[in-house]
């Protein structure tokens, strides 16, 4: 039973869409005809963030965003998993040394997959769900 | 009178960071408040710590889509300092890099504007979709999709290889006939037009007053573009005209980079066709002299300056950027005053507001 | 650097000096397009008024540049004009040195709207107060930032990051 279920949410993975700063541009891409992403059952646009199951930080998390950004987390109803793309989500990246950025991101929000990358090319972001997918068919994701 | 106060953001599809504190009567907006810098990652601290080269990936992220132009404007006032000047070839090759942003740029932004904003998907996509055969056109010459770092003091990376000029006019041709695909769908749509026309006015002597910049200002009736007021690269020898429009609304925000596409398109066929031969940079000096220089580019989303102060070491001392997307920040709240909410998306996305190029 | 100058900027020059006089310093042209001249926090606003009606409507940018060694903070507005074909293709420095310890100057947005958002930027980032400005408040940083101005040069790396 419980590999119909983990089935069912692999096909309907709906995206939240935190486009921070440069990634996004990527993400927007991704979404559109040449990489397809809803044959993966992935909705490009989503109405809210109560009725999604996957948050895609894309980009640079700065201080000042980083209070939202937990708000976001905690309104998405559980099952919920994570993506941290891009070098800036994953480690801080090419600005590691300002004043106003958030460098490690995980100790404040669980995250599934990282993606590497400045930016990650939408192929690498495909790659990254197929890799969720496969956690979450594993059922290595679920209880959160 | 009693009013509430919403809250538009600051996280929400479509756009990067950024929140408008709306307060309104009914539906209709009485005062909006743009509350920034959810993106500021310090760009001008981080770049006085870091030497010319160095700091020309980190200068063109805070606009990803339209990066060639911040390269430029970063180096153009490093050049002036060190006296060098890039021969021609190198400026014909900077100006088709450019024009070739400057169209994928500009899709993005009609492709949120209309597609994001106004929910017409298909304007999405097909946005999206034809821009990533620029993106191809901008790999093969560069090597990257969006992220170039192509232009170094003194000319650019690398030549035009081998096969660009036939790939170049191959997607030109594409373009034309995609243009006059979304002419017949868009611009001659009743359901588009109606949304834009006439929403959030801005008239000629507020657009001066408010100094705003790029398709904003030229939708205002405001003939005024860098490439032809103070010419750079290879702008002084193509023939292009500057679209403008006197009505000041939202719509014609929108046609202007339509019609911008169709001048860009002009450019590159005008330049691939009389590029010269010969180098494509000059040797440049790794230090910037004592003194200060100021650039102007047209980039995208308007004019963007970087004022940079030398020193004499192969740091800056200072660097200094304004970005279109800034500049323009003052008109949003002169323009919502009196809108409904309804029509919040429309004349923002007319604004093409780039979060991250603002906060830099 | 006179060998070829400009008719217009030759022409604003000596309008600036003729109507302006003492009120403006150092009135240099570097090259076509380009020009600066230096006021001072008393007469800053007269300069401004001047300049406006000579044809420069708008400014393009406001920066703060902060000379540690000179102890002093110089803010430059950049200007340029919209309305006069003749003037479109330059941009006039305006500047002013500020003392480090209390950098303070006259807001110019009664007389350029266009650099609200640019002083405001100033004001955080190198902590300049431009005296009578509508709304100086944080626009950048976030919300509980407490340190000094994070431009100015007594802020360095490592201790930042």
């Amino acid at each position: 039973m419980k590999h119909l279920v983990n089935w069912s949410r692999i096909y309907s993975l709906w995206p939240v869409h935190l486009m921070t700063a440069c990634c996004g541009a990527e993400l927007g891409a991704m979404m559109s005809g040449r990489y397809d992403p809803e044959r993966f059952g992935m909705q490009a646009a989503v109405g809210s963030m109560r009725q999604s199951d996957l948050l895609i930080i894309e980009g640079t998390v700065t201080k000042k965003m980083l209070k939202r950004v937990k708000v976001v987390w905690e309104q998405m109803p559980n099952p919920k998993y994570a993506i941290a793309m891009g070098d800036c989500a994953c480690s801080g990246g090419l600005f590691h040394d300002s004043y106003s950025i958030v460098n490690e991101l995980e100790k404040a929000i669980p995250i599934d997959v990282f993606v590497p990358g400045c930016p990650p090319r939408p192929e690498a972001l495909l790659n990254a769900v197929i890799k969720l997918r496969e956690k979450i068919r594993r059922g290595e994701v679920y209880p959160k | 009178m009693s009013t509430l106060d919403l809250n538009v953001g600051p996280q929400h599809p479509g756009s990067g960071h950024m929140r408008i504190i709306v307060r309104t009567d009914g539906d209709l907006i009485v005062e909006a408040t743009p509350d920034v810098g959810y993106v500021h990652r310090g760009c001008e601290k981080i770049a006085e710590s870091r030497n010319i080269i160095k700091n020309i990936p980190m200068l063109e992220r805070p606009n990803i889509a339209d990066s060639s132009h911040l390269n430029w404007s970063y180096i153009q006032p490093i050049e002036e300092l060190q006296g060098v000047e890039v021969p021609e070839r190198g400026r014909y090759i900077r100006t088709i890099l450019c024009e070739i942003n400057r169209i994928a740029s500009h899709l993005y932004g009609m492709a949120i504007m209309a597609g994001i904003f106004s929910g017409h998907t298909t304007m999405y996509m097909y946005g999206f979709g034809d821009r990533e055969l620029l993106l191809d056109l901008a790999e093969m010459l560069t090597g990257a999709r969006m992220t170039f770092s192509f232009f170094v003091p003194g000319g650019v990376r690398r030549d035009l290889p081998k096969g660009f000029k036939e790939k170049l006019l191959e997607t030109l041709d594409y373009l034309q006939r995609r243009l006059v695909a979304i002419d017949r769908i868009f611009v001659n749509n009743p359901v588009f037009v109606e949304r834009g026309r006439g929403v959030g006015i801005l008239r000629k002597e507020d657009a001066i007053k408010l100094g705003v910049v790029g398709p904003v200002l030229r939708a205002s009736g405001v003939r005024c573009d860098v490439r032809k007021d103070a010419p750079y690269g290879a702008y002084d020898k193509v023939d292009f005209e500057i679209p403008t429009f006197k009505e000041g609304d939202s719509l014609s925000r929108w046609l202007v980079r339509f019609e911008e596409i169709k001048q860009s398109v002009s450019i590159l066929r005008q330049a691939i066709r009389d590029i010269p031969k010969g180098p494509i940079a000059r040797k440049s000096p790794i230090v910037i002299p004592r003194g200060e220089a100021i650039s102007r580019i047209e980039s995208s989303r308007g004019e963007i300056n970087h004022y940079i102060v030398g020193n004499g070491s192969d740091k800056p001392y200072r660097v200094k950027m304004n970005t279109g997307s800034f500049k323009n920040l003052l008109a949003l709240p002169f323009l919502l005053r009196g809108v409904r909410i309804g029509d919040l998306p429309i004349v923002y996305g007319g604004l093409d507001y780039w979060p991250v190029e603002a906060d830099r | 650097m006179t060998a070829t100058l400009s008719t217009q900027e030759q022409r604003i020059a000596t309008a600036v000096k003729e109507q302006l006089g003492s009120a403006v310093e150092d009135v240099r042209v570097d090259r076509k397009g380009r020009m600066s001249l230096v006021a001072r926090k008393e007469t800053i606003t007269e300069v401004a008024a001047c300049l406006q009606r000579l044809g420069f409507d708008h400014s393009i940018a406001v920066s703060g540049v902060d000379y540690l060694t000179e102890k002093r903070i110089e803010v430059v507005y950049f200007l340029s004009s919209y309305s006069r074909d003749d003037l479109k293709h330059l941009v006039l420095s305006l500047k002013a040195q500020l003392d480090r310890e209390n950098p303070s100057l006259p807001t110019l947005t009664p007389i350029w709207e266009s650099a609200n958002l640019f002083e405001r930027e100033a004001h955080e980032m190198f902590g300049v107060n431009f005296e009578g400005h509508p709304n100086l408040q944080k626009l950048l940083l976030q919300d509980n930032w407490d340190g000094p101005p994070p431009m100015r040069k007594d802020l360095t790396f490592p201790e930042l990051a």
